[in-house]
This record gives C-alpha cells, structure tokens and sequence, in this order.
C-alpha cells in the first residue's frame, strides 16, 4: 500500500532508469541510433510523467527522498537539458567508437542528477554525488587522448577526496541528530561545532559538483579535455543539480550558525574570481568553463538566502532553468564555430542568424533584460537583498560589469571583417536544433516568467 | 484603442518584418524605416491629441504579466513624459530621412533603428519598475550595436566604453527597483511615485544608486567622459538619438525616480545635487570651448544643457514655495525637449558638413556661409538657440530655470558664467566656419538637397516656435508638475 504509492510517486525516477538500463542493453548490440531513440523517449516519458505532480509535496521511502516544489522542477528543467545534451552528442561523435555507452552515460548521470534534487537524506546525497561522479569521470576519458585522460584524473582524484570530506563530514550531523534525515537537521540548534563540521562536508562535497571556489580546479580542464558537447552538458546538469542539492539540505539548517555568511563569502568570490579568470582565456572551452564557474557565485546567492527570502527557491529554480538554455546555446555555438577564441572571427558575418543567437545568449549570461537570465539574476539578487545581503548583491551587481566585459570579447570578433578564407560550413542541423530551441527560451521565457515558480 | 502599446511596439515588429521580407535591399529597407517611424510619428501625435490629466497618468494600459511579484505591462503618460514621447517620435522619423543614404548593410540598421525607438518610447511611458528597466537596457544594446557597426574610425573602442560605462551606471538602479520593490510589493510605478515607500536609510540609500545611474545617463560631470567619445564615433543617426533621446532617459529618471520616488531623501541632497548641476553646466561650458572638432563640441554643450535641467530639478527640491518649485520643474522639463530640437538639428547639420568634407575640424573650414547658405543659416540659427538667445527654444526654459535659482538658492546663479561662455564658443565656431576667407578646397561644396531640408527645416520652425509661443507645450508640462508638490 504505502509502497505502491511510493512507487507511484516515483514513476519519472523510475522510467529514466528503466531507459537507461535499455540503453545499455542496445548499447551491446552496438545500435547507437537505437540508444538514441530510447533515451530520449525515456527523458520525454519521464518530463511528461512529472507534470501531475509539481503541484505535490511529499516524501517516500520514509523522507529519505523529496517529492516537492524542487525536485519537480528540477525535472522539468533537468530531463529536457539532457535530451538538448544527447542531440549535441549525437551531433558531435556520431558514427565514432562507442558512442552509445556515451549517451547511456549521460542518462544515468542525470539519473544522478536527479537523486540530488530531491535528497531528502545524507545517504542519498551520498548516492548521488557518487552516481553523478563517476559516470562524468568516464565521460571525461571518451576521448582516451592524453588531455583527456590528464583531465579525468584530475577530476576522479578532486571527486574522491572531496566525497570522502564530505562522507566523514555527514557522520557529525548523524551524531547530532541521530537521524540521517535533514528534516532534522532543525534539533541542530545551539550545537555550533556538529553544524559547522557537516556544513564544511556539505559545502565540500556539493561545491566541488557546483564548482564553487576554491573547488573549482577542475572544472576548465575537464571541459578542455571532453568533448564539447559533454562539456556543455556537465556544465549545466550536474551543476544546476549541486544548487538544488543545497536547497534541500540547508532550508532545514537553523540560519543562526552563521552559515548564510560563510556561504556568500564563498559566493562573492566564486563569482569575481571566476569573471576575472575568465578574462585572460583564449580557449573559448575554457573561457566559458570560468564563466560556468562564476554562474555558480549568483546561483550560491539564493541558496545563502534559503530561509530567509521567498524569492530564495523560486531564484534558483528560475536561474537553473534560464542557464541551461543559455549555457547550452552558448556552447553549441562553440560546436559549430569552433574551440579557439580566434575560431570566432567573423562568425557573425558569415552566420548571421548563429551569431545573433550567440549574442543573445551572451547578453542573457550577463542579465540584460528581457532576457531569461536577467528574470533569474532579478530573483536571485532580491532574495539577496531580503536575506539582509545588501552588499553581496552590489558585488553580484558589480560582476555583472565584469561579464559584459567577458562576454563582449566574443561579440567584438564575431562582427569584424572576415579573415580571407575564414568561411565554415552550415552546420550539423540538430546542432542548430538545438540552439533553435534554447534559443526560443532564452528570449521568450524572460517575458512568461508567470508560469514558473515565484515567491 | 492601445495606442501607446501600439506606438512602442510598431518600430520594433517592423523591423522584424523587414528580417523576415526576402528582398532585404537598401531601398525596402529605408522604405521600412521611414514608414514606420512615420505611422508612429502619427500615432503619437493623436496620443497627444487625447490628452492627459492633471495630478495622474493618463491612457493607461495595464495587463498582468508575473502576477505572483506584482510585476505588469503598464503604460502610460502624463506632462513630463509625453512632450519627450513626442520629441522622441519625431526625432527618429527624420533620423530615419536622413539615414537613407546608409548603404553599408542597411537593413541591419534600421532594425537597430527600430529597436532603438521601441526602447526610448517604452522607457518614457513604462509605469512598471521591471519593464522601465527593460526597455532601459535594450536601448544600451541597441546604441552600443550602432556605434560599433556604422561609427567611424575608433567605434569599437568607443562603443564598449559606452556600453561599459552606461551598465555600470545603470546596474545601480535594479538595486533601487530591488528596494522599491521589497518596500512596497510591487512595481506599479504609480505607486512609488507617491513617494512614501521608502523613508529614512533605504530612501538614502535608493536615492544615491538612483543617481549615479542617472548622472551617468544624463551625462553630469565627473561622469560625463564616455558622452564625447560616443559622440564622435557614432554615425550622424546615432547621434542624434544618443543626445536628442537617450540623454533624457538620465533627465526624466532623475524627475520620475528620485525626485518623485524618494522625495525627502532628495530635499536633504538638494544642495549637494544642485552644486553638481552648477558645476557640469560650467565644466560643459568650458570645455566645449576647448575642442576644435565640432562634434566634440557640441557633445560637450550638453553636458552645460543637461546641467541646467539638474538645476531646475534640485532648486524644486529646495524650494519652500510651491509656486517656484513648479517654475523650476517646467522649466527642467521645457529644457529636455529644447535640447533635443536644437542639438538634434546642431547633429544634423554637422553630419551633413561632414558628408561634404569629411573633416570636422573647425580650423579646416571658412567662408563657407556664401557657398552653402541654407547648411549656414540653419547652423547659425540652431548655434544662437543653443546659447539661449531670447526668442529661440532654449531661452524660455532657462529663464525659468533661473528665475526659479534666484528666488531658492542664488548662490546657484554662478552658472549664468556658463551662457556667456557658450556664446563666445558659438560665435567662435560660426566665425571659423561660416565666415572670414574662405577655403578654396570647399569652391565645390554643394548646399543641402531636398531630402536634408526636410529633415532640418521641421525643426528650426519648431526652435523659433518654442521660442516664441512655448504655451503649447509648458500648458502641456505645468499640467501635471503643478500636482509635484510633495
């Protein structure tokens, strides 16, 4: 009985196992089109699956896991970015070597992505930062070439020490509360030092899935070494799933143990940091990595006001949907253009459609209005300023000065005269799908913003 | 009938009907763009021809769009807005008969153009915090875009300094809306004109990201620095709007914002911001009479111009009487649209010098006035306005500026410095250009055809006419800043 509904209510979790068990399965056969097909089948079946139920609040498997306002949405937002994820893949390595253990790869991260968002307990955090880890570990590596292998080393060992951190972390607040459950994390009160120990853990643990400075040292050179296309996805999915993995644990933390601060010191720095490396990268694969970096500054922002401010939640929800099709856009653009910020020369006379969609992405990263990301930043900075962060918003504020800058070191080529000889050709056409339809949210969704969640 | 939303909206659909037409020619192109700005042009005058109200906004149109932050599409226009709504209209139809002779990828340049218009129309009528934002920064796209695709030699330096300068200033402001917002629930902008959402702090603190917004926008001195070098670089069309248009995005935030938003904070600031009106309408005098390029100097004149309107704005502040603060507002609000007729019609003409000669400087000209006398005249015409001569469209507006100075703060009367120093740099120009020897490479020059007449001649009669009956338009602008008692 109790089961049954359990179940019920996890049909989307569910469906997208069941694919990606399938996947697999086709995967021996070598059929990658087949791959393709039930993947996304299964990512639609699961996206479809989840709209009778954003509007339910509840647990299973005895609060161990959410079925909530978050998670719903992080479905929404999650499951279609994945299917926009395994076109660009299909776009970039089809017909190569084992290219349908790549997409069964993606969908289980996701999988993984999904576990995050609605953790309602230490051990499924635990799940799923694992579950996430090491399939992007092997995504990293496809390449088997020797950056490629530099960079998932690099990520593997990063990934390691920092799920052990954050392993031995949890174990504090389990002593404290004798439950695994963050539901109790509220009996934490006045146990400063078991609060401390598990938020360092947690901080640790999800920051490095964020990638939030000082944890970020991976994150350029395992979008350097990957394909492009698994770049653009790790940058998006497993991130916007390390913000709503916050959401869930820390809305149950009592505010008073000082964690807000540490966390927007944390974010003010992400965000500046990030920017300023960002301005010195020629690799237009790096130069975007740091940007993700400090993307993760204004997503840090609503979770410092998680408790605080009603715009807290409905912030990062909106941000994370507005970043993945910006982020996505801006990297399928680097699909088609190329890796190198010189690749860019021009592109915005030879295609000019591409180059404008390129813009609006850029301009929306940035949080120029009426774009999505402008809607997104505006929730996040009131909920900073509610939060009682005045100054954490001016410094968010001040970056976004910073990502013009940035960002308009891509846009000032793109309209230069043309290097002779410098033409490309149209481009893969679910590429260019793709960018279609992010496109189409990046600049619509900013206008219906009602529709999704607001404080 | 929306017609505000038809008016705002109209440019920027024809611009995409224009991407989505298959023959994209300079022809079809212009033929759009003058078509357009034409209809709205029309558009705008029956908006006037409806009428506003005293003490309110008036043709509101109002629909919800995030209900759950209290956020909605509202427009609507009262007499500070819509003289500017009108300038604004008329400003980018003859930009846009002036621009047909664009060739280098016209059609991106009218979108630009269009878009450019949806934005300055929006901003002036948007009664909703959010959308006033959005329509703020879209023009910064779309001026930013203009400068770097059809400036001359040094636009992109020029255009990223603009962009970088006017989002930094403008960033300020979302906090203020952030903080009007949490006061008050909403960002209906009839509300907060009532000027008791915020009090104390806040207020302070709204009130001072309010101005460097503005102060940026407006340009007001020491803030002023990127105004010349997006002048010089911009194309003539550009120009034109950047100063006919956009700068008085910075002037009407600085009444509808912070004057009206946050009215006590402003009334303890006053001194302060009248001292930086007196000292940018000094600083803009002087060193417009420094330059040797006469589109740098004219730049510079506005930032004296735009002084003055900071004057007016910060003596309704100060002043006790209610009868000099509305002196102060309507003459702060006449200057507005003086400016962009005159300095509009001193862009032009320089444009049109610089189509002939393709130089700037004044010290390669001479002589010219028997040679082109109709380019002459009109210069010399529009250049005494601009120093305020009795009779011309700026004079009635600083009369009352002043007037107003030497009844609140008389000490603010130093800037009366400033007229004559303009004067001297205006006869200076006209003396350099258009008499004296003339310069034997210019026996060819060839005075302004038709289509340069019908984009000047509207707005000398308009210079001469606000000079000489301005009770049209200050019956217009005192309707509604006799209710500004606050």
């Amino acid at each position: 009985m109790e089961m049954g509904r359990d179940l019920a209510l996890l049909a989307p979790e569910l469906t997208l196992a069941a694919a990606a068990m399938l996947m697999i399965v086709a995967e021996m056969f070598r059929a990658a089109r087949l791959v393709l097909a039930i993947g996304l089948a299964g990512l639609a079946a699961a996206t479809i699956l989840t709209l009778p139920m954003l509007s339910v609040d509840a647990t299973v498997f005895g609060g161990t896991y959410r079925i909530d306002l978050i998670s719903g949405w992080a479905k929404l937002i999650l499951l279609p970015g994945t299917a926009l994820s395994l076109l660009l893949v299909r776009a970039e390595i089809a017909g190569r070597p084992r290219e349908g253990s790549v997409q069964s790869l993606v969908v289980l991260v996701t999988l993984g992505a999904l576990m995050l968002s609605g953790a309602g307990d230490m051990m499924v955090v635990v799940i799923g930062v694992v579950l996430t880890g090491l399939g992007s570990f092997a995504l990293v590596a496809w390449p088997r070439d020797d950056a490629a292998t530099e960079a998932a080393m690099k990520y593997l060992v990063f990934g390691a020490v920092t799920g052990s951190v954050m392993i031995y972390g949890l174990t504090f607040w389990f002593g404290g509360t004798g439950s695994t459950l963050f539901s109790g994390l509220g009996q934490l009160q006045g146990q400063t030092l078991v609060t401390i120990a598990g938020l360092i853990a947690i901080i640790v643990g999800l920051g490095y899935k964020g990638s939030l400075v000082p944890f970020h040292f991976w994150a350029p050179d395992a979008y350097q070494g990957a394909p492009v296309s698994i770049a653009a996805y790790l940058s998006v999915i497993t991130k916007a799933a390390a913000f709503f993995a916050f959401a869930q644990v820390l809305r149950d933390l009592p505010r008073d143990g000082g964690w807000p601060l540490a966390l927007a010191v944390i974010a003010a720095a992400t965000m500046t940091y990030g920017y300023l490396a960002a301005l010195v990268q020629t690799n237009l694969v790096r130069l975007i990595a740091y940007s993700s970096v400090a993307q993760s500054g204004y997503f840090l922002m609503g979770v410092v006001a998680l408790g605080a401010s009603g715009f807290a939640v409905p912030g990062i929800l909106v941000f994370a949907a507005a970043y993945v099709a910006m982020n996505l856009g801006a990297f399928a653009v680097v699909l088609l253009a190329g890796r190198d910020l010189d690749d860019l020369e021009g592109f915005g006379r030879t295609h000019p459609w591409l180059g404008a969609a390129m813009v609006v992405f850029l301009l929306s990263l940035t949080g120029i209005p009426p774009l999505f990301g402008f809607v997104g930043k505006f929730y996040l900075l009131s909920a900073a300023v509610e939060a009682g962060f005045l100054w954490l918003a001016i410094i968010g504020i001040l970056n976004s000065v910073l990502a013009l800058g940035v960002y308009l070191r891509l846009v000032v080529p793109m309209y230069r005269e043309l290097r002779p000889g410098g033409t490309q050709g149209r481009g893969n056409p679910l590429t260019l799908a793709v960018v279609l339809v992010v496109l189409v949210a990046t600049l619509f969704m900013g206008l219906t913003a009602g529709l999704l969640p607001g404080p | 009938m929306p017609l505000l939303t038809i008016a705002t909206f109209l440019p920027i659909l024809a611009g995409l009907a224009l991407m989505a037409l298959p023959d994209r020619s300079t022809r079809t192109a212009h033929a759009v763009s003058i078509a357009a700005t034409g209809a709205v042009f029309l558009i705008t005058l029956v908006i006037w021809a409806r009428g506003i109200v005293a003490g309110d906004f008036a043709q509101v149109e109002e629909i919800a769009w995030i209900p759950a932050i209290g956020a909605a599409y509202r427009l609507g226009v009262d007499g500070l807005s819509l003289p500017l709504v009108l300038l604004t209209s008329l400003l980018f139809l003859l930009s846009a008969l002036y621009s047909a002779r664009v060739g280098e990828r016209a059609a991106s340049y009218v979108v630009l153009m269009l878009m450019l218009e949806t934005a300055s129309l929006g901003t002036f009528m948007a009664l909703d915090g959010l959308l006033f934002y959005v329509f703020f920064e879209v023009s910064l796209v779309g001026m930013y875009f203009m400068i770097a695709g059809w400036g001359y030699e040094e636009r992109q330096r020029a255009a990223l300094m603009f962009f970088l300068y006017t989002l930094l200033g403008s960033l300020p402001l979302l906090l203020a809306i952030i903080g009007l917002y949490l006061g008050s629930g909403t960002f209906d902008m009839r509300v907060w004109v009532e000027g008791t959402t915020l009090g104390g702090l806040p207020a302070t603190l709204a009130l001072i990201a309010m101005l460097v917004t503005f102060a940026v926008k407006i340009p007001a001195f020491p803030v002023h620095t990127w105004l010349p070098a997006a002048h010089v670089q911009a194309p003539t069309a550009g120009s034109v709007i950047l100063a006919g248009v956009m700068l008085k995005f910075g002037t009407y935030g600085l009444v509808r914002f912070a004057y009206q938003m946050t009215p006590e904070a402003f009334a303890q600031a006053g001194q302060v911001i009248l001292a930086f009106g007196v000292v940018s309408a000094l600083y803009g005098a002087f060193a417009a009479l420094a330059q040797s390029d006469l589109k740098k100097m004219i730049a510079y004149t506005s930032v004296n111009h735009m002084g003055y309107v900071v004057m007016g704005v910060a003596i309704a502040a100060l002043a006790a009487e209610p009868r000099i603060r509305t002196i102060a507002l309507d003459g702060a609000a006449l200057q507005m649209v003086s400016h962009g007729l005159v300095t509009g019609a001193l862009f032009f003409l320089v444009g049109m010098l610089q189509d002939r000669a393709h130089t700037r400087r004044i010290g390669d000209f001479g002589g010219l006035l028997g040679r082109v006398p109709w380019l002459g005249w009109a210069f010399i015409l529009s250049a005494f306005a601009s120093l305020g001569l009795p009779g011309l469209a700026h004079f009635p507006a600083e009369f009352q500026i002043f007037l107003a100075t030497l009844n609140g703060m008389p000490w603010g009367l130093i800037a009366i410095l400033a007229i004559v120093v303009t004067a001297a740099l205006y006869l200076r120009a006209i003396a350099g250009v258009f008499l004296g020897e003339m310069n034997d490479k210019w026996a060819e020059m060839s005075d302004l055809d038709q289509r340069e007449k019908t984009v000047i001649v509207p707005l000398l009669i308009l210079t001469v006419l606000v000079g000489v009956a301005p009770s049209w338009l200050i019956d217009m602008i005192h309707t509604t800043m006799t209710g500004l008692d606050n």
